[in-house]
């Protein structure tokens, strides 16, 4: 039995150790971060220069995400297409009909989604 | 390759798409006929369903899909789920301010992810299946997208439910590594002779953490109560008996056919989370005066009694558990149902809302009434047989583990509490002496036709289980256990 | 060809996870508790890679596609998430869990 529990030491080790790397980070920047001579002046974005005009984080149309994430949805999918290609050769010998037409049936989907969005005038940017 | 093992799988995606375009030019006026049409077509499915047949499992996509009886049971089961729950949001969608085509197109996409976890046979399918499910109910889960009491639910859901998928795919990861195999058959014959493999038993927790969120068993229930409460009423029902009956086939598909020498030793585990789910929903359901919220915290009690099944870990334990889905099926389609239409106009959800239904609708009451009882387990419903049969289950194993008798005490235990406040809504419905501004009620004929399905089923299952017994025992004897 | 060694990854993928999941316990921010659970997802996949390569059967290809596909529902789920982010943020001009608690009651 206590060989058994023995083997759990390398796992506790490693929980061990993540924690302390998750907890000592967030400690040191709390110890490190705040201290030493600070003024108005230094918590500028510019210590000398230009005076920083209006807010830091300047607000974006609620239209840039949802272009952002129109795009990451069609730009990670395309993930596919990769392996695809690499393999499409060597696969074309024999399993010609299978390489060809998931990724035809993939794309069809796609192009589901293509048309919907059309409708949907998610790509119309004027209104 | 054999495509053809997953034509069901095929037949509801191309109906979910066909959905999909035809709301981009359906009027407004006739959107409600796309939920209709796509329950028409389910039916049209679940009739072609009975044309497969399944002596032997056929595998498909290496080895990652299997199509066998137990798989075939449960497709059928969603199938029918969805179905009902699509009907009666087509009596709840007047309540979207828009895009109600796509709520039905969207329990389609769900479904077909239902499906493919009910035939994952490699962690890749139950991942991709379950996050399927998972990220469409985050949408149906916030459809009300103008309450923010929806919006809540929809973000509580997401948040929750991406950090236990995160979980997950790290315990998948774990298990990779110290297999190096992903498919359940290669990991049975792995797993036999490595129980003591830490890093595979890590990883084993960390999947089971990630599905033990999916059927809200303690401790990853907590979001149960705020997200069936927020979610619109439809939505819920869906995710009490579609999304957690997922949960269940994949559970039982991993520890019974993927790693059944690891499962065995795992039996006071389950039993310990079996027990404290059955105790924390049915205590906690106590004191809510809200029905929906009374609702989750009892599906957390009812995911506890499925643990039982599973901790079980018998033939006859997994029988039960696909026999008392069945009989919850319709018994909680029914009491949403007759939810959505008591509370269509008040848009309060409090339990006081109830009284004197018997008066306003004597058909909504007893309907309420029969679902309640049924929930409780009092014969001769679906409910009681359904307990019956997991209880006795249980007894059965007994005598490999003296600690299963325990079991069935906090169960019994359970569903002596739980009488308390079944029974309480039942009272207000018929004795409650408050009167409300009654409105009149109005049942269409579409939920006519539900709620007498549900409450013929309901009594058919109570009274008659042979068949159904019958095909689930031969459902679970596919999984090889 | 020098790659570090399969403790290493693990190592650093379990500080990875723990840095995610310490982001998603404590930060008070949607947008920064979605972008937590994005770490553990990607911890997960480095233990993939890392398994994969290290593993004595590495002609099977299980592992990296599995990324593939653990990325593209990572982005699919991050798109609900940042769409919901968004409604809320349209309710409460706040995306800070808590002061949504404070509204609601």
């Amino acid at each position: 039995m206590e060989s058994q529990l023995a083997q759990y030491i390398p796992v506790l080790m490693l929980g061990a150790l993540a924690a302390t790397f998750a907890f000592g980070t967030l400690l040191a920047s709390a110890i490190l971060g705040k201290t030493g001579y600070r003024s108005r002046i230094k918590d500028t974005a510019y210590e000398c220069g230009m005076l920083p005009v209006g807010e830091g984080s300047a607000r974006f149309s609620v239209k840039f995400y949802l272009v952002a994430m129109l795009f990451i949805l069609f730009d990670v999918e395309v993930v596919f297409l990769y392996p695809w290609a690499v393999v499409y050769k060597d696969m074309l010998v024999e399993h010609a009909h299978l390489i060809f037409g998931s990724m035809m049936i993939f794309l069809a989907l796609f192009l589901v989604g293509f048309i919907y969005e059309i409708k949907k005038k998610a790509f119309d940017w004027k209104s | 390759m054999n495509i053809s093992a997953s034509i069901l799988e095929i037949a509801v995606v191309l109906l979910g798409v066909v959905i999909m375009l035809a709301d981009l030019w359906t009027p407004p006026k006739y959107k409600s006929w796309l939920g209709v049409g796509s329950a028409a077509g389910l039916l049209l499915i679940l009739a072609g369903s009975f044309f497969l047949q399944v002596n032997e499992p056929i595998q498909a996509f290496g080895g990652m899909y299997v199509l066998d009886a137990f798989a075939l049971f449960f497709k059928r089961f969603f199938i029918v789920a969805t179905m009902l729950v699509l009907l009666i949001s087509v009596e709840y969608s007047k309540k979207f301010q828009s895009g109600s085509g796509e709520y039905f197109s969207l329990s389609l996409f769900a479904l077909s992810g239902m499906m493919f976890a009910a035939s994952a046979n490699h962690f890749a399918l139950l991942f991709v299946s379950l996050e399927l499910i998972t990220i469409t109910f985050y949408i149906l889960t916030s459809f009300l997208r103008h309450q923010i009491i929806s919006l809540e639910a929809g973000i509580k859901y997401l948040i929750l439910g991406a950090l236990s998928s995160a979980f997950l795919l790290y315990g998948i990861a774990l298990v990779y590594g110290a297999t190096g195999t992903m498919q359940f058959d290669a990991l049975r014959a792995q797993s036999a002779n490595m129980v003591q493999s830490p890093l595979l038993l890590v990883g084993l927790l960390m999947i089971l953490a990630g599905l033990g969120f999916k059927i809200a068993a303690f401790p990853f229930q907590i979001w149960a109560p705020d997200v069936y409460q927020g979610s619109p009423n439809s939505t819920t029902a869906f995710l009490a008996v579609g999304s957690k009956a997922a949960g269940f086939a994949l559970l039982m598909r991993l520890l019974m056919s993927a790693v059944p020498d690891v499962a065995l030793s795992w039996e006071p585990l389950l039993m310990g989370m079996a027990a404290i789910t059955i105790l924390y929903g049915n205590l906690c359901a106590l004191p809510q005066r809200n029905l929906k919220r009374l609702l989750g915290y009892s599906s957390i009690a009812h995911a506890g009694y499925l643990m039982m099944g599973v901790a079980a870990m018998s033939l006859n334990g997994s029988g039960a558990i696909l026999y008392y889905l069945s009989g919850y099926l319709f018994t909680v389609i029914a009491a949403f149902l007759v939810i959505i239409l008591v509370m269509q106009h008040t848009g309060a959800e409090d339990i006081i809302q109830l009284a004197q239904l018997h008066q306003r609708a004597p058909g909504l009451a007893g309907m309420l009434a029969l679902s309640m009882v049924s929930l409780a387990g009092i014969p001769p419903l679906a409910g009681f047989f359904g307990k019956f049969l997991l209880l006795r289950a249980v007894l059965e194993q007994a005598s490999v583990h003296t600690a299963y008798y325990g079991l069935v005490a906090v169960a019994v235990i359970g569903v002596v509490i739980s009488l308390v406040y079944y029974f309480g809504i039942i009272r207000t419905i018929y004795w409650e002496k408050q009167q409300l501004v009654a409105d009149e009620i109005h049942v269409s004929p579409i939920s006519r036709v539900v709620l007498w399905v549900c409450a013929v089923l309901m009594i058919y299952l109570g009274i008659l289980p042979n068949r159904l017994m019958e095909a689930a025992s031969t459902a679970v004897e596919s999984l090889k256990f | 060809m020098n790659s570090p060694s399969l403790a290493a990854c693990l190592i650093f993928s379990a500080c990875l996870f723990c840095t995610g999941l310490a982001g998603v316990l404590l930060r008070r921010n949607l947008i920064l508790i979605l972008a937590g659970i994005e770490l553990m997802l990607n911890a997960a996949n480095i233990n993939f890679v890392a398994f994969w390569r290290h593993h004595p059967a590495s002609d099977d290809v299980a592992g990296p596609v599995m990324v593939l596909f653990a990325l593209a529902i990572a982005a699919a789920e991050a798109a609900v998430g940042l769409a919901l982010v968004i409604s809320i943020f349209r309710h409460y001009k706040s995306t800070n869990p808590e002061t949504m608690e404070d509204k609601s009651s």
